[in-house]
């Protein structure tokens, strides 16, 4: 574990740091109550993701070239820049509503419906 | 290949694929249509956005022609449009058709109940159609750019839709939970998502199956296992399967009736292809390596040309032909794997829904819980098709066969509940089970239609939920999965309660003083449309045969063989 820190920097640092993103993002969505913040970490899960996509899809990290995932991990990443865009202008909108409508962006005081 | 072949060759591909396309085309062209007919006065007066969406999913369902491609008279051979990016075969075109025409389905009745003629006519029916594309693509996806994509567009315009009711406090917040946990869970897929390109190299899913199979990246065995159920995790909240359901209930209830008709159909039917497809495109490699787009021959697009390109096409094949056994056991492995998966999912997602119905007061959130319950139901052929895929391929083609039957069934059983609610609210203005007290002495058509339905979803004789889940279980028994049949049979028992619990009110309560008086008849629109709906679900007992062989004739080039 420890001799990564004295290899040059590879896939696999990517990797943990895709990971490190995946998790504070999920940690993000499943403690913070505000619903920005559950955005937010929404965001960081798509954008440690992605990380993998980039990484997965470079020439110069990829161990065995015959399988490597080459331009269609950076085009997949690309696409999902655009999507993560699109999905938080609509859940920022539908946040917008729900504050219109209830004065508040906590995620603990939509408990209208439940049973 | 040089430039100029590699430039020819796809402008072959895209003219041949765009004719594979073009229901979806129609979609997308319907959409622009309608952004550009809301800038003028007059045209916004002489095509009101509900009719151009009417006469775009029509058209788009007229060229989807189910009735010509599942007929056996047109060859529907497996084939990879636009570069391998989309399949198109039986399967698709059954799918594409059921989509289009619940699309159609909900967009008049949004109409006649009045849902779209608001203010914001125009922007529910683009997301309507935007949603309805989306779903389109999740049928036909094989790649995993497009699965993610597929999963996206049709849920961030049903974020929305749940949410078109601006001042309503319910809807806001349905909508607000529905886009958070809708979010969070594509996430979590997409990850999963990059994990296994990353470790198989590839995104593209025949190509995935292949190198799973030679054991290429199966060195990272529990890498693999976290990244196949980190997809699950979308795709069990797009079919609302428990663990992951939490966000059905108040989606439905916050949404209106029309809405949630229209998600707990569509947005299900597509969520179940997408699982087929990406469960059937993990474990079938194809006989030869797939080659990439640039090594294949040069494609001119002509019709003779497309039939000789066909035999380039890597043909999904059973184990019979296979060499190595090495690599049979490999796929028996992850096949036996997935079965199980989706088969305890099923049981538990089945019994939940079934027992959360019980003490449910309000119609949408009873009906929500009914979802779950046949989410459940209509994902044990699944586990028992994949179960029996490596022994017996044409049992495992019927079971398919039979969730493409149950799909279609289910699109009149809900969308006809959901109707009635819809229209009873119009009259009455409440959706609590106990406001339909005594129906049956003012509007008796109406409770008769609206039986039917219940008893056809717990799948009583002689209704069609009855013919659904008699070749599921079928299926089951084929596959020995006698425990998921056993768990089935059970959930049926349990759901007539809840279910006759509905009629019981309807017929034989005493009129709640507090409710406005409730005359419906059958012979106005929307009675019209009631009837239209409730009429395959008594008579369909009589002419399945014709549907079920649709269906079987859909999943033959799926299971391949």
């Amino acid at each position: 574990m420890f001799d990564l820190l004295t290899q040059p920097v590879g896939l696999t640092h990517y990797l943990i740091v895709g990971a490190v993103m995946f998790v504070a993002g999920a940690v993000c969505m499943a403690t913070k109550r505000n619903a920005l913040g559950v955005l937010m970490g929404i965001e960081l899960v798509l954008n440690g993701a992605n990380l993998n996509f980039v990484a997965f899809g470079s020439n110069f990290l990829e161990r065995n070239p015959a399988y490597q995932l080459g331009l269609d991990g950076q085009i997949i990443s690309l696409f999902v820049i655009v999507l993560a865009a699109a999905e938080a202008a609509v859940a920022l909108a539908i946040v917008l509503n729900f504050y219109n409508n209830h004065s508040t962006v906590d995620v603990d005081r939509a408990d209208e419906l439940k049973g | 290949m040089n430039y100029e072949q590699l430039v020819q060759s796809v402008i072959g591909d895209t003219e041949n694929s765009l004719r594979k396309f073009l229901p979806e085309l129609i979609l997308c062209a319907t959409i622009l249509l309608m952004l550009l007919t809301r800038l003028f006065a007059i045209t916004r007066k002489i095509l009101p956005p509900w009719l151009l969406a009417t006469a775009g999913a029509g058209l788009a369902f007229f060229l989807a022609a189910p009735w010509v491609h599942l007929s056996g008279e047109v060859s529907t051979a497996r084939e990879e449009i636009f570069t391998g990016m989309l399949v198109h075969d039986a399967f698709t075109i059954y799918f594409r058709a059921v989509l289009l025409f619940t699309t159609l389905l909900f967009i008049v009745l949004a109409r006649i109940s009045g849902l779209s003629d608001q203010e914001n006519g125009p922007d529910f029916c683009t997301l309507v159609l935007g949603a309805a594309l989306g779903m389109c693509l999740m049928a036909e996806a094989n790649h995993l750019l497009i699965v993610f994509l597929a999963v996206e567009m049709a849920s961030v315009p049903s974020y929305t839709l749940v949410g078109i009711l601006k001042t309503n406090r319910k809807s806001s917040e349905a909508s607000m939970k529905y886009a958070v946990y809708g979010a969070g869970a594509a996430g979590v897929m997409l990850y999963g998502t990059s994990l296994i390109a990353g470790i198989t190299g590839s995104a593209h899913l025949p190509t995935i199956a292949w190198r799973l199979s030679e054991g290429i990246g199966t060195d990272y065995q529990l890498v693999l296992v976290l990244a196949g159920l980190m997809m699950m995790v979308g795709l069990a909240f797009k079919l609302s399967a428990v663990p992951f359901h939490f966000w059905c209930p108040d989606a439905f209830e916050g949404a209106s009736a029309e809405v949630a008709g229209f998600l707990s159909v569509a947005s299900k039917a597509a969520a179940l292809a997408l699982l087929v497809r990406l469960v059937i495109g993990f474990t079938s490699p194809p006989a030869a390596e797939p080659k990439r787009f640039e090594m294949k021959p040069a494609m001119v697009a002509t019709a003779s040309d497309a039939a000789s390109n066909a035999s380039t096409i890597p043909v999904v094949h059973t184990l019979e032909v296979k060499e190595s056994d090495r690599q049979a056991d490999r796929v028996a492995g992850m096949r036996t794997f997935l079965a199980w998966v989706i088969g305890v999912l099923a049981a538990i997602t089945c019994t939940f829904g079934n027992l959360a119905a019980y003490g449910q007061t309000n119609i949408k959130r009873l009906l929500a819980y009914s979802t779950i319950a046949h989410a459940g139901y209509m994902m044990m052929p699944v586990a028992a098709g994949v179960a029996m895929m490596t022994a017996n391929p044409v049992g495992a083609s019927e079971a398919f066969a039979a969730l493409l039957l149950y799909v279609l069934i289910y699109v009149f059983m809900n969308m006809g509940a959901f109707a009635i609610i819809a229209f009873i609210r119009n009259a009455i203005g409440s959706e609590e089970i106990a406001d339909y007290a005594g129906m049956v002495r003012s509007s008796p058509g109406w409770v008769v239609c609206f039986s039917a339905i219940l008893f056809s979803l717990v799948g009583l004789p002689p209704l069609a939920g009855f013919m659904g889940k008699l070749v599921i279980f079928a299926g089951l028994v084929d596959a020995g999965m006698y425990w998921l049949l056993f768990v089935g049979g059970i959930n049926t028992a349990i759901s007539l309660f809840y279910y006759l619990k509905v009629v019981r009110v309807m017929t034989f309560d005493p009129e709640p003083e507090t409710r406005p008086p409730l005359r419906l008849r059958l012979a106005s629109i929307p009675g019209l449309y009631v009837l239209v709906l409730t009429a395959p679900v008594i008579l369909l007992i009589v002419q399945w045969n014709g549907l079920y062989r649709w269906a079987e004739a859909a999943c033959k080039t799926v299971v391949g063989f």
